[in-house]
């Protein structure tokens, strides 16, 4: 699982830097997130004006947070409202804080210099919001040595920096600590933070977190799960667990073995436990939830998997089932088991399918248009009409190219093609799926796409030729 | 309408928390018929600004509502494949447990406990692979739903939404779902140490009743759903499924009706 700590900082920074411009409009954004499906045009007309819908840049800033999964490693396109609800989380997250700390007299044992001075004039509550973005920019940018402008900034940022001895009470300087070091245990420190500064979150954070559509999810399903009721107020642990954690199977794997060092799922501690997993970019609160949730399952092995039955009255034939022999039951369930088995065959093979057709479209799509850059034609449109529909309507496209015969010839040939060949290679793989019964997903996508390619090079080369 | 049906079928079946996470088909739909209702082709949207800024709109309001229910899927399949990466470890602990305790290595059991036990881990077994299994089918079952509106969106208002929309939908967490596969697959293979060596016993009919419940009755609607969809598209393209065909389609068949008798 490598995250790059700069990395996540600059994140943290750009997710810390965005809500400059939500935090601009406190009404709105509180108006916002309280009754979604009321100002959701609002809020689309706000977001959506100022930039394209594929706004894959500010998505991706959650994207290396996360763990093993590589639907997180490039743009988050789906994520186009979770960034707004971190965001939102920071800014309600850091406001209170700052607003704590500027009411708090700031004990600046060790560090003296500019700091105390100037910085907790400005971390009055709501109306410097972008100072706070600069100067988390300004903090987080030292570790990859930018130059910086503010100096006081810069001198005040290397005191903290060459200081070792930071005070412990002083929660805001030794959060900025640990958002400037770059080493491993950064998670970890800050997530000490975070418990920390739970007290002052927990009144502030669940209200308006607990609106968001995430943690409004979250909710039913912890507050349906939270049988055991050790833990007080679980919507309030589990709604900042945004962005959500995939937990794989050797991560878990690596999360028990912690536990049972640490003595059983009722001993350990999520404190415990997050240190010992040594996870980047794993947080305390989703070691929380992971945590509840395990010991839950653990305790009601039994329920746990009866659950889903009950629901569907299944508990009312119990009586009816013990009159059946065991061999019909087990006959019972053998044949469950094959029509599962089957179900999950097919629904594997489809997905193969639908993954190879959107790839091949996409194929498709990048032929067309670097035949039709060459061409100088309008790529966008003769392409998707092309693989959409007849062959027709690209020759239509096609009018304006050019008078090169091999150009004029070659798309049209292609565009005929692929639709065909789409088919043929579809029919071809339902009529192997039929002789051969059951079988793991057919021929490699990448013989796919050679023979795709084969059928695209000769067009190619004549014009190259050229 | 006929997707838009059988969703609705098979959300009624499916198990009850999950019913309102399923794809929102109908209001997508209806957007959809909303929004080709006022055309505006993008050729003639510089007719009049407003008609274009409607149009843009109209187009951001539907991407923000699908984004939406991409959150949804994500969120509420990652809570499941989280529970079951949890539930698959203790299963199998126990499994471990109780083989070693009573396997062929430990202590010899009573016979009606163990029996009881055995019975007991095998149903837990199956039903919690038809549980992953469904989950896998409602991933699926979305991306097709989501495929078919932004394809009708492109229809309809003659937008190119849906390729690039759908390349984003491919690396969802919701639609990566080999983590639940490979937990599948190893729930197979682990079935093999819990079941007793393949007897030549007749299937009883009442054994197909008996199972007709539960979770095997949404594995079963699950795969004749799947089937009917793909029966044949009115409209075929190269971006279209190919005809499902089970072979055992007729057992498949004959499992459902038999489970219509209500035994509530």
């Amino acid at each position: 699982m490598k995250a790059h700590p700069a990395k996540q900082l600059n994140n943290m920074g750009m997710s810390g830097a965005l809500p400059s411009s939500l935090a601009g409009l406190p009404p709105s954004l509180e108006d916002t997130y309280s009754k979604l499906s009321d100002s959701q045009p609002a809020f689309v007309e706000n977001e959506l004006t100022t930039r394209p819908f594929t706004h894959s840049s500010s998505s991706g800033v959650v994207g290396p947070m996360f763990s093993s999964s590589p639907g997180y490693s490039t743009d988050l396109h789906h994520s186009s409202l979770s960034p707004h609800d971190k965001q939102s989380k920071n800014t309600h997250f850091l406001s209170p804080t700052f607003g704590n700390i500027a009411s708090l007299p700031l004990p600046y044992s060790s560090n003296n210099g500019p700091i105390p001075s100037t910085t907790p004039t400005h971390y009055s509550k709501g109306n410097s919001a972008s100072w706070h973005a600069d100067s988390l920019n300004s903090f987080l940018d030292l570790p990859t040595s930018n130059p910086i402008d503010s100096s006081q900034v810069e001198s005040s940022a290397c005191n903290i920096m060459a200081s070792e001895d930071y005070s412990k009470q002083n929660n805001w300087q030794e959060w900025a600590d640990q958002l400037i070091s770059d080493d491993d245990t950064l998670t970890s420190n800050w997530n000490d933070i975070l418990v920390d500064n739970i007290q002052d979150l927990e009144p502030k954070v669940p209200k308006s977190s607990s609106q968001f559509p995430a943690g409004h999810q979250q909710l039913p399903a912890s507050s349906g799960e939270n049988h055991v009721g050790a833990t007080p107020s679980s919507s309030a642990n589990s709604a900042p667990a945004k962005p959500r954690m995939r937990w794989t199977p050797e991560l878990h794997e690596a999360f028990v073995d912690a536990v049972n060092q640490l003595g059983g799922s009722e001993r350990a501690t999520p404190k415990g436990v997050l240190k010992l997993m040594k996870v980047e970019g794993l947080t305390i609160y989703h070691v929380k939830s992971h945590l509840q949730k395990y010991r839950t399952a653990r305790y009601r092995p039994e329920s746990s998997e009866g659950s889903s039955e009950k629901k569907l009255g299944t508990i009312e034939e119990m009586p009816s089932l013990d009159l059946k022999t065991g061999i019909e039951i087990t006959e019972a369930l053998r044949m469950q088991m094959e029509v599962q088995k089957r179900l999950h065959e097919q629904l594997e093979i489809q997905r193969n399918l639908q993954l190879r057709i959107e790839e091949q479209g996409r194929y498709l799509q990048m032929m067309f248009e670097k035949q039709c850059k060459s061409g100088g034609i309008e790529p966008f449109k003769a392409s998707s009409s092309a693989i959409d529909s007849t062959s027709g309507v690209s020759s239509d496209a096609m009018k304006d190219s050019p008078a090169k015969s091999e150009m004029e010839a070659t798309p049209v040939d292609l565009c005929s093609s692929g639709p065909h060949q789409a088919n043929g290679n579809a029919t071809a793989e339902k009529k192997s799926l039929e002789v051969n019964g059951k079988q793991d997903a057919p021929e490699d996508p990448k013989q796919l796409a050679s023979e795709s390619e084969d059928s695209g090079h000769p067009p190619k080369r004549p014009r190259t030729d050229e | 309408m006929k997707f838009g049906k059988r969703l609705k079928q098979q959300i009624q079946d499916s198990l009850p928390e999950w019913r309102d996470k399923f794809l929102s088909y109908k209001e997508l739909k209806k957007l959809v018929k909303l929004i080709s209702a006022a055309p505006t082709r993008r050729n003639e949207s510089w007719r009049s600004r407003n008609e274009s800024l409607k149009y843009g709109k109209a187009e951001s309001d539907f991407v923000y509502l699908l984004d939406i229910e991409i959150d949804k899927f994500n969120g509420f399949f990652m809570e499941q494949e989280e529970e079951f990466v949890i539930r698959h470890e203790n299963l199998k602990q126990k499994i471990k447990r109780v083989v070693d305790l009573w396997g062929p290595n430990g202590i010899h059991p009573s016979e009606e406990n163990y029996k009881e036990e055995m019975e007991k881990i095998r149903k837990a077994i199956v039903d919690f692979h038809g549980e992953m299994v469904l989950l896998v089918n409602y991933s699926n079952i979305n991306y097709t739903g989501l495929a078919k509106i932004l394809k009708k969106y492109d229809k309809r208002t003659g937008g190119l939404l849906r390729l690039p929309f759908i390349q984003k939908v491919l690396v969802q967490p919701f639609f990566t779902t080999d983590i639940i596969s490979n937990l599948v697959k190893e729930c197979e293979s682990i079935i093999d140490t819990v079941f007793p060596a393949e007897e030549a016993a007749e299937r009883a009919k009442e054994a197909i009743v008996v199972a007709g419940e539960g979770i095997f009755r949404n594995t079963v609607k699950a795969l004749l759903t799947m089937q009917e969809i793909r029966k044949g598209s009115s409209t075929q393209s190269p971006f279209s499924l190919p005809p499902l065909n089970l072979p055992d389609s007729d057992l498949i068949q004959s499992i459902q009706l038999n489970a219509a008798v209500p035994i509530v």
